[in-house]
């Protein structure tokens, strides 16, 4: 054991040493020298003013007259441009026409009426121009003397779990003088039940004060709504924020009073409303709690990981390339020591980068965790790409194609993180947690992390399977490759009389076969849910019977294209009865690990009315008699088991007749899977 | 050498598509391109995925007309009420008291509480409850914030007289799909310029690997000079391009989404391509090895496009409002310029490397 990790630390040595040599200090200064030019360009760019992440700018033209109040709306605006209404046609040189502007008798605007050309671009530019005149709007008021009729409506925004039994608040701050300072007395704890006073305690008394809210979630009930004060005082009414104080007694808090004693309403500034933190300020300022900015820093996590894997596939593509892994494989070394030590090197890097990301965005420890599995499957993505490319050209689509599958397949469920609990399946929900500060249970870590480090392990073996002299330096296409790798995973199966049928050794090969068909579970999982959200989009109508298709063909090519690569490779004897035998081999597995993973069931993937569609066979068992019950456990053995054997007898002949056997199956899967999702709607 | 070049001129541009043509051979012997067109199927596919995600949160419409329910109390909730009648998806029902509305949300009977109050000098003040951490909570602050944005339009309407300048009318509320603006500013743009980037990448890994595999000096033993190498391969990557460009705006175009401007995009686009391509030559020309090249390109590529979507009528940007039909002459200069330095850019680096050599 020691002497492998030897082993392995020496190679890994040899790999760095390699690497280093590979991007030499010209390279880095000319990227630096790049990387230079780039920010002193954006630089001066921001300085004068011609930078900005505008990518709708200009994009609707609106004609408006030169001296209408709505022209300022216009070019504040940075989507809208303006054209003269004289030379505009709408339609052709103009989406929206804004005309007769209504004046009142004192001058001032009462009426406006616009005309939008009637396309969907018409309608876009008219929504666009309204939001223009609201956000103008928003401008003129914060300039206004009156601070009370310009925002009339001071808004304090607070989160309530409605988990405690009363969640009843007591003001604070009643009363007290103008002096600001001192809250924070209040909050008092334990004296639970009367809320509602507090709301109007503030106001009244013309005294600044502002109360702050202890929100005290933990003992003894005095959180308390709050907010306050400002409100009563002079002016200064917004800015009550409320300190959350979960833990113990109820100190109260916070207060905030700033701007109590102060006269002069000024427009709040509202802050920390990125992660839905509790708000204050004018009903224009209220920003709905949206993980946003925690999803940014997520993705800030993936990016240095196509670097890695660029890196990464060179090296081991060059292995490959003019035989040059050759020595490497004579020495004593196994394949297993090699590739541990060639990819742990990289390993360390993407924990070096991701450990520096995590403490510079202000992530713990989990969200190291959570990244690591999601670099492993990174790296042996790549490492399966590099072993089957045939050339550097070969090896960027793939590791191109690898970036994008597996960046969308971390980042967009992850989108949803307070959404649905579906979000879980991928590892950077666990980040999106640990940057808003949220607790993860362990099971969900578990959850979200193991998937991924077991889909991660089964490539790494796939991989390996062809890591061999005679493998490693031929030139074949991916496609066949693929066979070559499942062919060495797989042992013998000899036509044999019925006598041999129970056969240990036989028997083993066919444990293999179930094995292999197993191990291609959580990647057929992962298939169905991109089809799932790849359609997700489309109508139901069309969705359904889709995804039913795409779903039984994943399957039914998971199941059988082991078979296929046996048959090809000599690996079986090519008879009826041993096609057969494999078939229904690789339909055991597949159903044992398809059972083994109802745990979709509990996470209620199911309840999105596409995922039953997906995984109808699997969950959905409950509320039915025993016998359907059961019946419906075993009814996707028997249409595994007969499907798959169909497909064996195509793989057993030869590409043609798989191919012909393979559509039938699939037709039998989805019409099964139709069957299903009828009944159960 | 010029003489030489221009005696040879028919058999330099037979040799230059010979050499194309080798190129385009590979890549469809490696079904690479096809490769290629998948992963942009697929992230137009997700991306519009994504779109319809972030819409459907934001939108309650989306999510089958979520109402929400709000309990409200407080001395100036009939105003409140008066603002919940003129918009969709919010009703107000009126408690007698900060603490029974409380109860109610406590008992799930509303989503959300409002307490109204107006203050001494007559500005309201509301005091608002959302449910914390729950899959609603972002529609019903989203329905909410409309609510208290009506609000605050009637009472700012009630005191019109206090201002000095009255905010402008707002014209009618027209139904608008998000989508719209989506798939022309960000969509389009990211499907117009995967090509140019993988075209730019092909070029990197095509001479690196002729340097690498030692074949670049059997092609330099054959009739061809270096710049007629670095024409046919720069040709194979540059016409590969508009292709996959064209496309996409087809089948955007079937789908129901118009793409005026086409012949403009696709010069912007090829325009675009040769500047990578160009970029890509020079690097592959500088870098001593392919790993490094390959660094060098990602790193160039990310600058160039950062650099892109950020200026102000940056090619994303020109793409976008070609693509939208709100195209103008300045639109059009700015198609001619990246057509024109991109010309510039190529011919300079061909020359260059043609002077100089490969790999030293």
């Amino acid at each position: 054991m020691i002497d492998r990790l030897g082993r392995v630390l020496r190679v890994a040595r040899w790999e760095v040493a390699r690497a280093g040599g590979g991007v030499d200090r010209r390279t880095l200064l000319a990227a630096l020298a790049l990387l230079l030019v780039a920010g002193a360009v954006l630089g001066g760019g921001l300085a004068v003013g011609a930078v900005g992440l505008d990518v709708d700018r200009d994009v609707y033209r609106v004609a408006v007259d030169g001296d209408s109040p709505y022209a300022d709306a216009v070019d504040e605006a940075p989507a809208l441009t303006p054209v003269p209404v004289g030379s505009a046609t709408l339609g052709e040189t103009a989406d929206l026409v804004v005309l007769d502007v209504g004046r009142g008798e004192s001058g001032a605007v009462e009426t406006v009426a616009v005309r939008a050309s009637d396309t969907r671009k018409g309608e876009a530019a008219a929504a666009e121009f309204r939001e223009a005149v609201e956000a103008h709007n928003e401008r003129l008021m914060a300039d206004e003397e009156n601070a009370t009729a310009a925002f009339p409506v001071a808004v304090t925004l607070r989160y309530v779990g409605r988990t405690s039994a009363l969640d009843d608040g007591s003001t604070l701050g009643e009363a007290s003088d103008g002096s600001g300072g001192d809250d924070g007395s209040d909050g008092d704890d334990g004296s639970g039940g009367d809320d509602g006073s507090d709301g109007r305690g503030g106001s009244g008394d013309g005294s600044g004060s502002d109360g702050t809210d202890g929100d005290d979630d933990a003992g003894g009930g005095t959180g308390d709504a709050a907010l306050d004060g400002g409100a009563s005082g002079d002016g200064s009414g917004s800015d009550g924020t409320d300190g959350d104080d979960d833990a113990g007694g109820g100190t109260g808090d916070a207060a905030l009073d700033g701007g109590a004693s102060g006269d002069g309403f000024a427009v709040p500034s509202v802050g920390g409303g990125t992660f839905g933190a509790d708000t204050a300020g004018s009903p224009g300022s209220i920003s709905p709690p949206f993980p946003f900015v925690s999803l940014l820093l997520a993705f800030v996590f993936l990016v240095p990981m196509n670097f890695l894997i660029q890196a990464y596939g060179s090296s081991v593509l060059d292995e490959r390339t003019n035989r040059r892994g050759e020595p490497l494989l004579v020495t004593p070394l196994s394949p297993v020591d090699i590739v541990a030590g060639k990819t742990l090197p990289y390993v360390a890097a993407a924990l070096l980068v991701t450990t520096v990301i995590a403490v510079a965005v202000g992530g713990g420890a989990l969200s190291v965790i959570a990244v690591l599995p999601v670099a492993l499957t990174f790296l042996a993505a790549t490492f399966v790409g590099a072993m089957f490319a045939r050339s550097f050209k070969e090896l960027t689509f793939v590791t191109v194609g690898v970036s994008v599958l597996l960046t969308t397949y971390a980042f967009v469920p992850a989108v949803f993180t307070n959404v649905t609990p579906v979000a879980l399946v991928s590892p950077l929900t666990l980040v999106v947690f640990d940057l808003q500060g949220e607790a993860v249970s362990v099971g969900e870590a578990l959850f979200s992390t193991g998937p991924m480090a077991l889909g991660a392990a089964l490539l790494f073996g796939l991989g390996l399977g062809v890591y061999r002299e005679e493998d490693m330096f031929t030139q074949k296409p991916v496609t066949r490759k693929l066979l070559d790798a499942l062919a060495v995973r797989l042992s013998a199966v000899d036509d044999a009389g019925l006598a041999d049928l129970a056969d240990r050794r036989r028997l083993r090969a066919l444990g293999s076969v179930a094995f292999l068909t197993a191990c291609a579970i959580p990647f057929v999982f992962v298939v169905e849910l991109l089809a799932v959200a790849t359609l997700f989009a489309l109508p139901v109508t069309v969705s359904v019977p889709v995804l039913l298709v795409t779903i039984a063909f994943v399957e039914e090519v998971a199941k059988s294209v082991g078979l296929y690569a046996g048959f090809e490779r000599g690996v079986f004897a090519r008879t009826d009865r041993v096609a057969v035998a494999v078939g229904l081999a690789s339909a055991v597995g597949f159903f044992l690990a398809e059972k083994a993973t109802a745990v979709v069931q509990a996470v209620g993937l199911t309840e999105l009315y596409v995922g039953r569609a997906a995984f109808g066979s699997v969950a959905g068992v409950d509320g039915l008699s025993p016998v359907a019950a059961a019946a419906l456990l075993f009814a996707p053995l028997l249409l595994h088991g007969f499907a798959t054997t169909v497909a064996a007898v195509g793989a057993s002949r030869d590409r043609t007749a798989y191919a012909l056997t393979l559509a039938l199956a699939t037709l039998l899967h989805a019409a099964y899977n139709f069957g299903v999702v009828s009944v159960h709607g | 050498m010029g003489d030489a070049e221009r005696r040879g001129g028919t058999a330099g541009r037979s040799s230059r598509l010979t050499i194309a043509g080798r190129e385009l051979a590979g890549l469809s012997a490696e079904k690479t391109i096809l490769l290629a067109v998948a992963i942009q199927l697929f992230i137009a596919a997700f991306s519009s995925f994504l779109v319809v995600g972030l819409v459907s949160m934001y939108d309650p419409g989306a999510l089958g007309g979520a109402e929400v329910e709000v309990a409200g109390a407080g001395d100036a909730v009939s105003d409140l009420e008066r603002a919940a009648s003129e918009v969709d998806g919010a009703s107000v029902t009126r408690y007698e008291d900060a603490g029974a509305a409380r109860l109610a949300f406590e008992r799930n009977a509303a989503d959300a509480v409002v307490v109204a109050d107006r203050n001494h000098e007559g500005r309201i003040v509301a005091r608002v409850t959302a449910p914390d951490a729950t899959v609603e909570t972002t529609v019903i602050v989203v329905q909410l914030r409309e609510l208290l944005r009506t609000y605050e339009l009637n009472e700012r309407a009630d005191r019109t007289a206090y201002l000095t300048e009255s905010p402008l009318p707002l014209p009618e509320r027209t139904g608008s799909s998000p989508y719209f603006t989506f798939t022309y500013t960000v969509l389009i743009p990211v499907l117009v310029f995967l090509p140019v980037f993988i075209s730019g990448s092909l070029v990197v890994d095509s001479i690196t690997e002729e340097i690498d595999e030692g074949t670049l000096e059997l092609l330099r033993v054959a009739p061809v000079t270096l710049g007629e190498i670095i024409d046919g391969k720069a040709l194979a990557a540059v016409a590969i391009a508009p292709g996959q460009a064209l496309l996409w705006l087809l089948l955007l175009r079937a789908n129901g989404t118009p793409v005026a401007n086409v012949p403009s995009i696709l010069a912007l686009m090829t325009a675009l391509t040769t500047l990578v391509v160009a970029l890509a030559v020079a690097i592959s020309a500088l870098a001593p090895d392919r790993r490094a090249a390959q660094f060098l390109y990602s790193i160039g590529v990310l600058v160039l496009f950062g650099g892109a979507t950020a200026m102000a009528g940056g090619p994303a940007n020109a793409v976008a409002r070609l693509a939208i039909d709100s195209a103008d002459a300045r639109t059009t200069a700015l198609v001619v310029a990246y057509v024109a330095i991109a010309a510039v850019a190529y011919a300079g680096v061909r020359r260059l490397v043609a002077a100089n050599g490969f790999g030293d």
